[in-house]
C-alpha cells in the first residue's frame, strides 16, 4: 500500500462549553505508517487525548465537534463516515487502549464476557469459539490460570493485570492500528515496564501500527519510532525519534527534555502554565512561556513547519532564516 | 502459564470464515421470553373469542384486565430479574450471601419472598374469607373481647364472663360479618402484589427508556424529555386516576395500575437519567464504544445493567406508595377490587357497627400493622439491594 495507514490532516475538534469554544485539536497534522509507532507527546491538555478521540469520532458529541480536517485511514477519510460504517473501524481496525484500566472493564460482566462481547461485535462467530479466543488472548497478554481466571470479575484482578485485559479486548479483531492512550500512566513503575513490552512484542507479532499518547519522554525513548510534540491543541515539533531527542529543534521540546530527571543537573520546569484554552494567544502558542520569544513570535498565528533534515519538522520562527539561533539552541553540548 | 515466546498465538491464525457461525445464534431467553408472550397472547385471543366468561371450562377462572396485566407483567419479571440471577448462581449465591449477612436484609428480604408467594398462590391456598355470621366479631388468638353490646353473638372460643375468648381457628379474628381476617389479609397480598408488579413493569419500562435516552444521549433529547417529566409531575396521578376511573376505565384494579404506571415514573427516570449521565462518561462506556458497540449496544448492555441498583432501589420506593394508594382509594370508595380490598375492612373496622372500633381492635389493628410492615420491609430492601448490588462498590 502506498501512503501511510493513518493520515491525519489539519484535524479541527473544539469543545462548546460555557466559558467559550475549547478550540483542543487546532489544525493537527501527522501521519502513522504501517507497522510504526508513533508517540504524541506533550503535557496535559495538550490535545493528545482529544486528538486521538477525534481519530474514529470518539469525542462526546455535544459538546465535542470536529470541525474540520481529513482522518484518512488506509485511504477511507473517517470522518466523513456514518457511525455504522465507523463502527466496523472501531476496534474492528483500530483499536483502543485508556488511560485507566480501572475505569475500563464494566464491573457487571466478567472479563471473558467482555472480551467475547468485543470479538462478537465484529465477528460473527458463535459464543464458544469467542470464548476460545478470548482465552486464548488472555493468555497472550500474560495472564496465568487462564482457565480460572476467565470467568473473574474485573474487581478481582489487579491495575496491571486489568491494563493486559483492557489490552486484550483492544487487541480481539487484529487491528491494523492500536491506539494506546497513557495506557502505563495510572500503573506502577514496575508493572509500566511489563506492558510496555507486552505492547511491543504484540506489535512485532501483529505488525500493526501504533499512536501511543503519553507525556512521559522515558516511555517515548523507549517505544517511539517518530514523535509528535504537541502543545495547547498545536504540534510544535515531528521527527524521527532520534533526531528530536538528539537534536530537539523547538523550545518547547527542548524544555520538556530537560524536565526529564537523571539529566545531570537539578530537575528544570517549564514556567508558567498552559495558556487559556478558550484564548490562546495569539502567534506561536508556546511563545508566552518560552525563553526565546522574539516579538515575531506573538503575531501571525502559529508559524508554519519548517524541515530541519531528513523530516523532521519544526513550527518555530527561530529556524528562519531572517532569525540567528540563540546560542542556547545550538547543539546541546553537555 | 502465560506463553512467552513470541510463537504466534493461534489465534492470529483463526480463520474466521470457517469459524462464522453464519448468523447470530438467537439467545434462548430472547426465544423463551417471545414464546411466553406469544402464549400469552393466544390464551387472550382465545378468552376474548372463544371463552369470554372464563378462560377454560374446568377451570372457574373469569380472567380480568388485570390479570392479564399482570401475566404480562410476571412474563417480564421472570425473564429480567429471575432467569438472570438463576442463570448466574454465582452472582445469586454472592448476593444472598451479602444479603443475609445484614439483619435488615434477612427480614426484608424474608418478608418480600413471603409477600410474593402469598400473593401467587395465598388466596387459592388459604381460600377466600366468607361471610359467617356465626362468627362475627371474632377476638385474636391470646386476646378476648367484651361481648356485651353484641347481639346474637356467638363465641367460637371459650366464654369468661362476658368476654369471648380468641381461638386458633381465627388467630387474627374475624370483622363484624365473620371474615377471616389471616384470608382479608391474604387477599390484600394478591392486591398488593398485582398492582405492584404490573404498575411497577409499566413505570421500568417507560422510566428506563426515557432515562437513558435523555441522559446517555444529552443535548436537546435530553431538555426535551426532563421538560416533559417536569410537566407531568405536576399533575398528581391519582387526581388523573379519580377523573379516569370515574368516566372511563371503572374503578378497578387495572385503571389504577394503568394511570399510576403510566404518570408515576417521572421520579424514577430522573434517577436512572442521572445514572445514565454518569456511566456515559465511564471509561467501560468508551470502551464499548470504542470497540465498536452502537449506541444501543451500549445503552442496553452496560448502562441499563449498571443502573440496576438505581431502578430496583427507587422502584422498592415506589411499591409501598402503590398499595398504600390502593388502600386509600379504597378506603374513599373511589377502587373497587374483585373482593374484599384492605380499604374497605378498614373503612368496616372503623364504623361503629356493631361495637365501637376500639372493642374491635385487632381488624384496625393488623391491617395497619400489614401495611407498616409492607412499607418498612421494601424501604429496608430498597436499602440493602442498593448497597448489595451496586457494582460501583467493587470497583473501589
Amino acid at each position: 500500500m502506498a501512503g501511510p495507514l493513518l493520515s491525519v490532516d489539519d484535524l479541527h475538534t473544539q469543545f462548546d462549553t460555557e466559558e467559550g469554544t475549547v478550540k483542543a485539536v487546532d489544525g493537527v497534522s501527522f501521519d502513522v505508517r504501517e507497522g510504526e509507532t508513533v508517540c504524541l507527546v506533550g503535557e496535559s491538555g495538550s490535545g493528545k487525548t482529544v486528538a486521538c478521540e477525534s481519530i474514529t469520532k470518539l469525542v462526546p458529541r455535544p459538546p465535542g465537534r470536529i470541525t474540520g480536517g481529513e482522518v484518512r485511514f488506509d485511504g477511507e477519510d473517517l470522518t466523513e463516515l456514518s457511525g455504522k460504517a465507523l463502527r466496523e473501524y472501531r476496534g474492528g481496525r483500530i483499536g483502543h487502549v485508556f488511560q485507566n484500566p480501572q475505569e475500563a472493564l464494566d464491573p457487571v460482566y466478567t472479563v471473558g464476557d467482555q472480551l467475547v462481547e468485543a470479538i462478537r461485535l465484529h465477528r460473527d462467530v458463535p459464543k464458544a469459539a469467542a470464548r476460545e479466543r478470548a482465552a486464548e488472548l488472555l493468555d497472550r497478554v500474560g495472564i496465568g490460570d487462564v482457565s480460572e481466571r476467565i470467568d473473574d470479575y474485573p474487581h478481582q484482578f489487579s491495575g496491571g493485570m486489568k491494563q493486559r485485559v483492557v489490552i486484550a479486548m483492544a487487541l480481539a479483531c487484529d487491528p491494523d492500528l492500536l491506539i494506546a492512550d497513557e495506557p502505563t500512566t495510572a500503573l506502577d513503575v514496575t508493572i509500566q515496564a511489563q506492558v510496555l513490552r507486552l505492547l511491543n512484542d504484540l506489535q512485532d507479532e501483529h505488525g500493526m501500527a501504533m499512536l501511543f499518547v503519553t507525556h512521559d519522554l522515558g516511555v517515548v525513548a523507549e517505544i517511539a519510532d517518530r514523535v509528535v510534540v504537541m502543545y495547547a491543541g498545536k504540534v510544535m515539533e515531528t521527527g524521527d525519534v532520534y533526531q528530536v531527542f538528539e537534536d530537539p529543534s523547538h523550545p518547547y521540546t527542548r524544555a520538556l527534555l530537560e524536565c526529564l530527571p537523571g539529566r545531570g543537573r537539578a530537575l528544570d520546569t517549564i514556567g508558567g502554565t498552559l495558556p487559556d484554552p478558550t484564548s490562546p494567544p495569539d502567534g506561536c502558542r508556546f511563545h508566552p512561556r518560552c525563553p526565546h520569544a522574539v516579538p515575531e513570535c506573538e503575531t501571525d498565528g502559529q508559524p508554519g513547519f519548517r524541515d530541519v533534515g531528513g523530516g523532521h519538522d519544526v513550527s518555530c520562527l527561530l529556524h528562519d532564516d531572517r532569525h540567528d539561533l540563540p546560542r542556547a539552541m545550538e547543539a546541546d553540548d553537555d | 502459564m502465560p506463553s512467552t515466546e513470541l510463537e504466534s498465538a493461534r489465534f492470529t491464525s483463526v480463520d474466521w470464515a470457517t469459524e462464522s457461525g453464519g448468523w447470530r445464534s438467537v439467545r434462548l431467553r430472547t426465544a423463551g421470553l417471545a414464546a411466553a408472550l406469544l402464549v400469552v397472547a393466544a390464551l387472550f385471543a382465545y378468552d376474548y373469542v372463544v371463552a369470554p366468561r372464563e378462560l377454560f371450562e374446568f377451570l372457574d377462572w373469569d380472567v380480568t384486565r388485570i390479570d392479564w396485566l399482570f401475566l404480562v407483567s410476571t412474563v417480564l419479571f421472570v425473564r429480567y430479574a429471575v432467569v438472570p440471577l438463576a442463570a448466574n448462581r454465582d452472582r445469586a449465591a454472592a448476593y444472598t450471601a451479602e444479603f443475609v449477612r445484614r439483619p435488615a436484609g434477612v427480614f426484608s428480604l424474608a418478608y418480600i419472598v413471603v409477600f410474593g408467594v402469598l400473593g401467587v398462590v395465598g388466596p387459592e391456598v388459604f381460600g377466600l374469607a366468607r361471610v359467617d355470621f356465626a362468627a362475627k366479631v371474632q377476638p385474636p388468638v391470646f386476646a378476648s373481647v367484651n361481648t356485651d353490646n353484641i347481639r346474637n353473638y356467638d363465641c367460637v372460643g371459650r366464654m369468661v364472663g362476658e368476654y369471648c375468648h380468641g381461638t386458633w381457628q381465627y388467630p387474627l379474628g374475624t370483622t363484624r360479618v365473620g371474615e377471616d381476617m389471616v384470608k382479608i389479609i391474604v387477599y390484600g397480598v394478591r392486591i398488593g402484589l398485582q398492582l405492584a408488579l404490573s404498575a411497577a413493569m409499566i413505570m421500568v419500562v417507560v422510566a428506563t427508556a426515557v432515562g437513558t435516552a435523555a441522559g446517555y444521549l444529552g443535548g436537546w433529547v435530553d431538555d426535551l424529555l426532563m421538560g416533559y417529566v417536569d410537566v407531568q409531575q405536576t399533575v398528581p396521578a391519582i387526581v388523573v386516576y379519580i377523573i379516569l376511573a370515574q368516566m372511563y376505565l371503572g374503578k378497578g384494579l387495572f385503571a389504577l395500575a394503568l394511570v399510576f404506571g403510566l404518570l408515576d415514573w417521572g421520579g424514577i427516570a430522573r434517577l436512572v437519567r442521572s445514572e445514565a449521565v454518569q456511566r456515559r462518561s465511564d471509561g467501560f462506556v468508551r470502551a464499548a464504544r470504542s470497540a465498536g458497540a452502537s449506541d444501543l449496544h451500549v445503552v442496553r448492555k452496560h448502562v441499563i445493567p449498571n443502573s440496576t441498583a438505581t431502578i430496583v432501589t427507587a422502584l422498592t420506593r415506589q411499591i409501598p406508595l402503590l398499595v398504600l394508594a390502593q388502600v386509600a382509594l379504597a378506603y374513599l370508595k373511589l377502587n373497587n377490587v374483585a373482593y374484599r380490598s384492605l380499604g374497605e375492612v378498614l373503612l368496616r373496622g372503623l364504623s361503629a357497627n356493631p361495637v365501637a372500633w376500639h372493642v374491635k381492635w385487632w381488624i384496625t389493628a393488623f391491617v395497619t400493622l400489614f401495611l407498616v410492615l409492607t412499607v418498612v420491609a421494601f424501604n429496608v430492601f430498597g436499602d440493602v439491594v442498593r448497597d448489595v448490588l451496586d457494582p460501583q462498590e467493587e470497583v473501589a
